[in-house]
């Protein structure tokens, strides 16, 4: 039996549009892999936020040489790390999870990868600081992105915007988009608490060509600047 | 409820790093007003987050008075290429520096001019993201990097 015209067409069809798909997850695979590799941010950070009364206050509250975890060579949040704008991160995607290495504090971060995997599910991201977090990651076509919950309550930025606070309904999503050798990273922390709307962060990178994560090696000793004034006087 | 658009540490770009986790080299240092500190070295710290040199400047009246220097982290200061082991405990050097903008004897790193009177220049964070962006070698301190 001969197929007809309209069965033909339809069997083209279906051949152009499985190609099209291939070619559309080929190309999706390949800008993915444009993430690969050490960047360093670009320019300038910035921020959107809009705080709530509470966030206000919290703000107005903070004193650095207090209240930033930082001094006691402690990462804030992923968000304060990525502010420090000489130390490069490093993204490697593997197979099950996508390995992000932070130089400023050491930080070495493993977000799984498995489809429907709730966050509050996984393990710490970073097993050194569990108050960073638990994370997964999926793609958005060619856009990786990583939930994260459990945050601890406390201190959310200490440079870019000083004296942000978290609380532990926090709830973050990251959003990395692959541009070749740039690369957009745009985080959006929900906190109903502290802050009115989404506060938007987004950060701009550059590859760094054969660029390495060098250790950091804080001490809490060398990290402490409350010796600077007070050598100073 | 307040309604901000940051540009962060809009005075960021282009310096050498960020101090202490808690304050920016741009907002704690005034670069517009340089100065010369002459002095031996007593001490250096090359590490992360802040490098730091201990600079003794002898006073208009004959006194001694001890100035910290600050400088970039290491790691920084390693990517830039900059041959800081110039600098060596001992030595008497001529530090051209940022005044700390409210603390006194608190400086931060531009030059220095070493004993054989050659000049350590750093080109700091901008310039070696510039170099980046433009897919140039970055090498501040031509013919005698690290």
């Amino acid at each position: 039996m001969r197929a007809g015209p309209v069965a033909v067409m339809n069997v083209a069809f279906a051949a152009f549009a499985l190609t099209m798909l291939a070619a559309a997850t080929a190309g999706a695979q390949g800008r993915r892999a444009e993430l690969n590799g050490v960047w360093i941010l670009a320019d300038t950070p910035t921020i959107e936020m809009t705080l709530t009364p509470a966030g206000e206050a919290a703000r107005a509250a903070y004193n650095y040489l207090t209240d930033d975890p930082g001094m006691q060579c402690i990462p804030a949040t992923i968000t304060r790390v990525m502010h420090t704008p000489s130390p490069p991160i490093e993204v490697r995607l593997r197979d099950t999870e996508v390995e992000i290495n932070y130089e400023f504090m050491d930080v070495r971060r493993r977000v799984p990868m498995a489809p429907g995997l709730a966050p509050a599910k996984a393990p710490p991201a970073v097993a050194k600081w569990p108050h960073l977090g638990r994370s997964a990651a999926h793609w958005d076509g060619d856009v990786l992105v990583i939930e994260t919950v459990d945050h601890r309550a406390g201190v959310l930025d200490t440079l870019g915007a000083p004296g942000l606070a978290q609380s532990v309904q926090m709830r973050t999503e990251e959003r990395f988009i692959p541009a070749g050798n740039r690369m957009r990273v745009v985080v959006t922390h929900y906190d109903p608490v502290y802050y009115a709307q989404p506060l938007v962060v987004t950060f701009r990178y550059l590859k760094l060509p054969d660029g390495e994560i060098l250790p950091w090696d804080c001490t809490p000793e060398k990290a402490n600047y409350v010796q600077f004034p007070e050598r100073g006087k | 409820m307040t309604k901000l658009w940051i540009a962060v540490l809009a005075a960021w770009l282009g310096l050498a790093g960020i101090a202490g986790g808690h304050h920016s080299v741009a907002v704690n240092f005034d670069s517009t007003k340089p100065i010369n500190l002459t002095g031996r070295i007593t001490e250096l710290e090359f590490r992360n987050p802040h490098s730091r040199i201990t600079l003794v400047v002898t006073q208009p009246d004959g006194s001694l008075k001890e100035w910290l220097i600050e400088w970039s982290d290491r790691n920084a200061l390693v990517r830039r290429k900059i041959p800081f082991e110039l600098l060596r405990v001992g030595d008497m050097v001529t530090i051209n520096a940022s005044p700390h903008r409210r603390l006194d004897y608190l400086a931060y790193f531009r030059t220095a001019v070493l004993p054989d009177k050659s000049v350590l220049r750093d080109c700091g964070f901008g310039a070696f993201r510039e170099a980046i962006a433009n897919g140039e070698t970055v090498e501040c301190e031509p013919g005698r990097s690290r």
